[in-house]
């Protein structure tokens, strides 16, 4: 496999109407075979992001490309694989019917499609349920029949909008695995989600949009680096000598003193640790502490002033478009 | 081609999952098992058991194969096809659309390696599926129980497949079309009927105000005829004494020419009827469509000549216009078979191509 990006979106940009701008120039990348995360809060423009590259919206600009062709090249889609958000395959279909029409619809010979369908079907647990018609299913089996239709071409990229949508934790858990799966046969795969829990599990890379712009974009361990740090707690006050101490804080709080390290490396804090015993404190526990995706997440959408951003995106001053 | 296919066969499956689409395929096989139950005879028609005497016998000189083409055609093409199935049809399909692109639908088709406006022309070809079955069935049907029952057999009624399958699209054209632009199955079939409405009286309109150019070209003739046979009489009066011979004719001569002058220049009507077939020329005509049927499957010179002894158009001497209805209506009709199938499915034909563009361009362009 190439190794060169698979989703590469530069200045991406989006007006609906004349005034709300969904997307205000949008650069992303997404290598093969990682797991990729876009978060950010309702309105933020994700769908619209997920919806352009998959052609059900047009962009109002675009530069990059999707598997090396320009986004919006038709043929390179039959290399990738969608379960939209709030989707309705029709109810006087069966689940097996679905996936076939959706293998039918990326142009696959019947006699694959219909492998693959009962393949997959497996897979997602869904085969006893396989030929009843889709209005006798629940929210979760919609669920699980509309991933294996988003696998059923094979797909290079699989584009999955809220997957776990309705799921229930047992299901949740089947999805995680399938995705951790996929990842490991060779597939990429985007997410979007409100499941922070779950994309820290499964997530390589992430990008937390705010706005209509990528305000994070990275690796959860890289973002979350400068977050990293060792929290030791004393019993009694604080010694004078701890002013002096680079990238420390102090805090005391009934009889005990937080002192917070910055740093991720365990060896910088051993010195430390030799002092405070050297003086006979008692150490009650040190806890290497690292940012959350949540954490990561609400500092991704709070503001300077302390607000959090609201959903919708960017209304536009004035009159025309930019 | 797989694409393709694939569209066909979900439009058969949605039409199979609705009720309505197998309650239309009952009552039309029951409209084609009434053709069963009756037959002609030297007095009249049997229907079933019981026969009625009527002009329309085989006395008259209606064969019984001219009897079945006309019954296919006046009661199971105009009536059940032409209005019964196709309200039904529409009802049926006018979901297609607003369906097709509601949010969740369209998104997983949008996504795959198929442009937007084959995506469009597939589902609106697989739109017309509906009807193409329900003809088919009806005439496969009328042939069969026809051929059966009399020994008659008539291929020639196959032409009414994409005849009827042709006058459906037009209002499948518009109904496509207001489901793109409204999303919504009520609206897009409401405004489709409404569309047939307006189609309908244009259409009625312009076959009224033929009669009446087809009346008052008749007039002028009338009154042209008399005025030359007032001239002929003034220059066959030999005594020239005879001056209340001459001042009659005289007289005469100058109400005509008057009435004449009049009927000339009274080109409201004329002008009307030029507007209204100026509008009919770029809407579908879906009568005209139907009729080409008609003009297809029936020999005129199979339908039995009656009353030909009506008196011909004339000026009494008060100078009123006694006109000749039967004729009238004759040259109406064949002014209206003179239109050429060209004309006719080709003007009607750009519409629904514009109409379709039209509402392609639309789906092409939104977004979802």
């Amino acid at each position: 496999m190439s190794s060169s990006p698979i989703i590469d979106l530069r200045n991406v940009r989006k007006t609906f109407g004349r005034k709300v701008q969904a997307l205000r120039g949008v650069d992303l990348s997404v290598n093969p075979g990682e797991v990729f995360g876009l978060l950010g809060p309702n309105g933020a423009g994700k769908s619209t992001l997920v919806k352009i590259l998959m052609t059900v919206i047009r962009p109002d600009g675009i530069e990059g490309t999707l598997l090396g062709k320009p986004i919006g090249h038709k043929p390179s889609l039959a290399r990738v694989g969608y379960l939209p958000e709030h989707h309705h395959f029709p109810d006087y279909l069966t689940g097996r019917q679905v996936i076939r029409f959706s293998g039918a619809m990326t142009g696959m010979r019947r006699v694959t499609r219909n492998r693959n369908a009962d393949r997959l079907l497996e897979r997602v647990g869904m085969s006893s349920w396989a030929d009843k018609r889709l209005k006798s299913y629940s929210k979760g089996m919609l669920q699980r029949i509309g991933l294996a239709q988003a696998m059923v071409n094979e797909p290079d990229l699989i584009v999955l909008d809220e997957p776990t949508d309705g799921v229930d934790p047992v299901g949740r858990r089947e999805i995680r695995d399938l995705l951790l799966e996929l990842r490991d046969e060779g597939k990429t795969i985007f997410l979007n989600s409100h499941l922070l829990s779950e994309l820290e599990m499964v997530c390589d890379q992430v990008a937390i949009m705010v706005k209509g712009e990528v305000a994070m974009h990275g690796a959860i361990d890289d973002l979350t680096l400068d977050s990293r740090r060792f929290e030791i707690d004393v019993q009694g006050t604080a010694p004078d000598w701890f002013d002096a101490m680079p990238n420390t804080t102090v805090s005391t709080h009934d009889e005990t003193t937080r002192i917070v390290l910055r740093t991720d490396q365990a060896e910088e804090i051993q010195p430390l640790i030799d002092r405070l015993r050297s003086e006979h404190r008692t150490i009650i526990r040190i806890t290497p502490v690292q940012e959350s995706l949540e954490d990561l997440f609400m500092r991704a959408v709070t503001e300077d002033d302390g607000t959090v951003q609201g959903p919708g995106g960017v209304i536009k001053e004035g009159r025309g478009r930019q | 081609m797989i694409q393709t296919l694939a569209l066909f066969s979900d439009a058969y499956r949605l039409l199979n999952a609705r009720k309505i689409f197998w309650f239309t395929l009952l009552l039309t096989a029951l409209v084609v098992l009434a053709f069963l139950m009756v037959g002609i005879h030297e007095t009249g028609i049997r229907i079933i058991v019981w026969d009625i005497d009527l002009p329309i016998n085989t006395s008259s000189g209606w064969s019984e194969s001219l009897f079945y083409k006309t019954i296919f055609m006046n009661l199971g093409v105009k009536i059940w096809l032409t209005w019964v199935a196709t309200i039904l049809g529409l009802i049926t399909t006018a979901s297609i659309f607003p369906e097709f692109i509601s949010t969740g639908s369209i998104e997983v088709i949008l996504s795959k390696p198929i442009g937007r406006f084959r995506l469009f022309l597939t589902k609106y070809a697989t739109g017309l599926l509906f009807v193409t079955l329900q003809v088919s069935v009806f005439t496969v049907g009328s042939f069969l129980v026809i051929g059966i029952k009399s020994g008659i057999w008539m291929p020639g009624i196959f032409i009414a497949i994409p005849i009827v399958v042709l006058f459906f699209s037009y209002l499948y054209a518009i109904c496509a079309f207001f489901g793109v632009v409204t999303k919504s199955t009520i609206a897009a079939l409401l405004l489709t009927i409404l569309c047939w409405f307006c189609i309908f009286i244009v259409q009625t309109s312009e076959t009224t105000l033929l009669f009446f150019v087809k009346y008052q070209e008749q007039e002028i003739q009338a009154f042209e005829d008399d005025l030359q046979r007032s001239k002929e009489r003034l220059a066959g009066v030999e005594d020239p004494d005879d001056h209340e011979r001459w001042k009659f004719l005289y007289e005469t001569i100058e109400v005509r020419e008057k009435n004449l002058k009049e009927a000339n220049e009274s080109n409201g009507v004329r002008l009307t009827h030029n507007i209204i077939m100026g509008a009919l020329t770029v809407l579908p005509k879906t009568d005209a469509t139907i009729e080409l049927l008609e003009r297809w499957t029936i020999d005129l010179s199979d339908l039995p000549q009656s009353n030909p002894d009506t008196p011909p158009p004339f000026v009494t001497e008060d100078g009123d216009f006694e006109a000749n209805e039967q004729e009238i209506t004759r040259s109406m009709s064949q002014d209206l078979k003179s239109r050429s199938p060209l004309w006719i499915i080709g003007t009607s034909l750009l519409f629904e191509l514009f109409v379709c563009g039209f509402a392609g361009w639309l789906f092409c362009r939104r977004d979802y």
